[in-house]
């Protein structure tokens, strides 16, 4: 379009007749004809100017020459700062005062002087603030009544390494703006198109973030630093377009710095920063993990270098950096691309990233090789078109990077996945180790709990036993004692003199009869004496044995009865044995010692006193414990020791099996005065 | 005849002695019976018999109860018990005569014949007098014995007088502390029992002292020494002895 028109400039210029060329210092024209984008370069003069200069007044008007090879229709890469005055004298032929007005094109700095009593204006791509309407600041108005004749300067200061297009034109009003309408459509299509892309920049951005907060990765935040950045420079783009809408016209200077800085920033330093942690270089490929990484270093040197310099107003050294940087980094780039490519089968992301460097290293070098701007080779973008292939090639870039990235949280999470699901099986297993172990600790605890009452048992054993034998020899004892006192030896001779009695009298079926009662009764004494309990049955019968003995002894002095409650099963329940002989015995003995009375009667009762308690109450007549014991004074170590013995093998059996035995003795005289004799209780828990 | 009284609580024991009485000892002729002390007594008094067959024990008392209240010198008496070891003791050392139930033959003969020998002869009441000086001590505190002789009189002898004793063939000697030596006709053997509860110590196969009459010691050489008697104690029995007689 640009050439188009330019053609057409061109065209139009050598159409116009040379009669014009008579005045070629003033330009003599009819302010109300319609002028459409008029030449004027033969009517400019320039000088060169210096810092110094700041007023055409101070220029001597000798030095202003003519020199047209300083217009140009294209962007021009500028190395030095092009600092040129240009003296315009024009003369209004026509019959009313109008406007013209004076375009040289999209420059960083301009100021207009028009004759006075008008004020300069200043304005420029570098100066120009969003307080004002800027576009509109780069066509001079160029007013003259009839007739009138003025000289305008203007100074253009151009500092940037490219120049815009520098052509003095000249419109009137109605043909200035056509003009800015086709401006406007012609930048309108670029713009769009670095909106669109920083529409979908601005996605991935927010995409990346949102990904970094969820996957903190250190590559996802150098991609959304390496986003950021384009999204700046792009945006920042913008402002360079005339009559589009920009984001950061309040800041002009913005531009200006975040150019090569930009460039050095996306495509060098955060493109090796993100490709170490992409590919994990440091672990996959340690050598080109170092390369990148003091290329990195030394991009951030270079960076800083350059807003320092950009600072100080030095544009161009910049775009020499980055040139350097370019060509320099250009074949070392590739040679690491190969390296990389030849790992493409071990890793998977190498593809993608290899892909988008490749799409956006190619295309741009296709975009600088097929570079339509008359620059010659160049890797500044600001000089190169069709800029959409550059756009193109950073859309890729990024495309295919984010892909990576996905593909890497995919990778990341799978790999999760599989550590998870490792963890949970080595989880399981550490869990069935645990239960196992427990159980294992269970049955050990179980097995040494066993041991321990085991022990205990056969501790508690071995005491019993101890204890036993300790019993089991008192009771020996006792029982020895027990034996010869309740088999009163007195009581065995008598039975036998008795026997002898019998033989001799020839009374040989009495004597038969005592015989066999007494066998019974030595047996039975000697079976009972072995064991600690005998049935009431068998106590009963041996007590008959013996009172029927004692009875055959004595005769009618005494006489016994043996009562039993009904209800006893006599054969279930148990007694000590040999236990009531003792008292049986006494009471026989004391029941025929009684002189007030003729005969001893002797009576035995059993019955249940509670439904697990045998009571035996063994009552005599004689003349009472008390007074026995008074007349057994005589032989003062003597004593009859069967009830004494019977009482200890009571308190012993009370020990050995936890029972509680009873005895009590009750002299009847202390209840009743006229009554005597003696009756003793004994108490027999039942088990 | 002998006139006998016969004191036992069982009827069949009086019987049974009137009974072997009157067929293996036709010289004596019971007179009386009685069941127990009191009624005893009474027979003795009534009867004034010179032989008394005497149960030791019995509702009321023991046959030394009998004999303390009955005795005048008047009758010898032969102890009948079933079983008695109580006052064993006492009725060996006053040389008393006892018979077990069931009485047999040959022991009830010599019993009798001992007796009835002894009838009518001086001081041979004496032993019923040691008997009941005796009777309700404790063996340590028996006071008297009788010595048996082979032939003539019995001799009295204070507990406290015997220095020694010593076994010969077939008496015993006593040595006593006035210088007097007693013989008796009883082993020694029979004596090392009887003295066993007492204060005696067998010091060898043939003597037996009485530790508290010990004046010197000699463990070294095995020798003790009683007033001026030295004699030989076997080296087993001397460390026992040393005990004891520190004890004493």
């Amino acid at each position: 379009m640009n050439r188009l028109i330019v053609t057409f400039l061109l065209f139009c210029c050598a159409l116009r007749p040379a009669g014009q060329a008579f005045a070629q210092d003033t330009l003599a024209l009819d302010f109300t004809a319609p002028v459409r984008e008029l030449d004027v370069r033969p009517y400019l003069q320039l000088f060169r100017g210096s810092p110094g200069i700041n007023a055409p007044a101070s220029i001597p008007p000798a030095a202003f020459v003519q020199d047209t090879a300083v217009f140009h229709l294209h962007k021009k890469a500028l190395h030095t700062v092009n600092d040129r005055w240009l003296r315009f004298s024009i003369k209004n032929t026509g019959a009313k005062t109008a406007t013209l007005y004076f375009f040289t094109g999209w420059h960083d700095a301009l100021t207009w002087y028009p004759p006075a009593p008008q004020t300069p204006v200043a304005t420029g791509l570098m100066t120009d603030r969003g307080n004002v309407s800027r576009w509109d600041r780069f066509a001079f108005p160029v007013q003259l009544a009839p007739g009138q004749a003025g000289t305008f300067y203007l100074h253009v200061v151009n500092r940037f390494y490219r120049e815009n297009n520098f052509m003095p034109v000249l419109f009137d009003a109605v043909n200035y703006a056509e003009f800015r309408q086709d401006q406007a459509d012609h930048y309108k299509s670029e713009a769009l198109i670095i909106q669109l892309l920083l529409g979908m920049l601005l996605v991935l951005l927010a995409i990346t973030i949102i990904n970094y907060t969820q996957l903190p990765d250190r590559s996802s935040l150098y991609f959304a630093g390496y986003l950021l950045g384009l999204i700046i420079f792009f945006a920042l783009r913008l402002e360079t377009k005339p009559f589009q809408l920009s984001f950061f016209h309040f800041c002009p200077m913005f531009k200006y710095y975040w150019d090569v800085p930009a460039m050095l920033f996306c495509f060098y330093l955060m493109y090796m920063l993100f490709g170490n942690m992409f590919l994990s270089l440091r672990e996959r490929y340690p050598l080109l993990e170092k390369a990148y990484r003091y290329g990195a270093i030394a991009t951030g040197v270079l960076i800083v270098l350059c807003i320092t310099l950009i600072a100080m107003g030095n544009y161009q050294a910049p775009a020499i950096i980055y040139k350097a940087v370019y060509y320099i980094t250009f074949i070392p780039l590739a040679i690491s691309f190969i390296a990389l490519a030849r790992r493409t089968r071990h890793h998977p992301l190498v593809r993608f990233f290899l892909f988008g460097s490749l799409s956006l290293f190619l295309l741009s070098f296709y975009a600088f090789l097929v570079n339509t701007e008359p620059v010659g080779f160049t890797p500044l973008p600001e000089l190169v078109a069709p800029y959409n292939l550059l756009i193109l090639g950073v859309l890729l870039h990024v495309l295919f990077f984010a892909a990576g990235l996905s593909y890497r949280n995919k990778l990341v999470h799978q790999e999760k996945t599989k550590t998870q699901e490792m963890l949970i099986k080595q989880l399981n297993k550490n869990k069935d180790l645990q239960r196992k172990l427990n159980v294992q600790l269970e049955e050990l605890v179980k097995e040494q709990t066993t041991e321990i009452l085991r022990k205990k048992m056969e501790l508690e054993e071995q005491r019993k036993l101890q204890l036993d034998i300790e019993y089991g020899k008192k009771l020996a004892e006792i029982e020895l004692k027990a034996i010869r006192a309740q088999i009163n030896p007195h009581f065995i001779f008598n039975c036998l003199n008795s026997i002898q009695l019998f033989v001799m009298q020839r009374d040989f079926e009495h004597a038969q009869k005592y015989l066999s009662d007494f066998s019974y009764l030595i047996r039975k004494t000697l079976d009972f004496s072995r064991r600690n309990f005998i049935s009431l049955a068998d106590e009963i019968t041996y007590l008959n044995t013996y009172l029927g003995l004692e009875k055959m002894r004595f005769e009618q002095k005494m006489s016994y009865e043996i009562v039993i409650d009904p209800t006893i099963a006599a054969a279930e329940l148990e007694v000590p044995a040999m236990l009531l002989q003792p008292y049986v015995e006494n009471a026989v003995k004391h029941g025929m010692n009684n002189d007030e009375r003729v005969t001893g009667l002797l009576v035995i009762t059993f019955r249940l006193a509670a439904s697990d308690m045998l009571e035996c109450v063994i009552e005599d007549n004689g003349i009472g414990i008390e007074r026995s014991r008074a007349l057994r004074s005589l032989p003062p170590h003597h004593q009859s020791s069967g009830m004494e013995i019977s009482l200890n093998r009571a308190e012993l059996l009370n020990k050995m099996y936890n029972t509680d035995i009873q005895i009590e003795i009750i002299d009847k005289s202390r209840k009743q005065a006229n009554d005597s004799g003696t009756i003793i209780r004994i108490f027999i828990p039942q088990l | 005849m002998i006139r006998a009284v016969i004191i036992d609580d069982e009827r069949n024991s009086r019987d049974i002695i009137s009974l072997m009485l009157g067929k293996y000892c036709p010289e004596i002729e019971a007179v009386g019976m009685a069941a127990n002390c009191r009624e005893g007594i009474e027979q003795i008094r009534m009867h004034q018999p010179q032989l008394v067959f005497l149960d030791l024990e019995m509702p009321d008392g023991t046959g030394f109860d009998v004999l303390a209240g009955a005795y005048d010198s008047s009758f010898e008496a032969i102890f009948v018990t079933a079983f008695e070891k109580r006052f064993l003791h006492t009725i060996r050392l006053s040389e008393v005569e006892l018979i077990l139930k069931p009485i047999d033959k040959e022991s009830l003969l010599q019993a009798v014949g001992t007796v009835v020998q002894r009838i009518g002869q001086e001081r041979h009441h004496d032993r019923y007098e040691v008997l009941l000086r005796n009777f309700g001590k404790p063996a340590g505190e028996v006071r008297q014995l009788v010595l048996p002789a082979a032939a003539g009189p019995e001799e009295i002898v204070g507990v406290e007088d015997i220095l020694y004793l010593e076994g010969q063939a077939d008496k015993t000697v006593f040595y006593l502390r006035d210088g007097r030596t007693l013989p008796s006709a009883r082993t020694f053997r029979y004596y090392t029992e009887l003295f066993a509860p007492m204060r005696f110590y067998q010091i060898n196969n043939t003597h037996m002292v009485q530790v508290p009459h010990i004046q010197q010691l000699d463990p070294a050489g095995n020798k003790i020494h009683l007033q001026n008697h030295c004699l030989d104690v076997t080296e087993r029995r001397m460390r026992e002895l040393v005990a004891l007689w520190k004890q004493d």
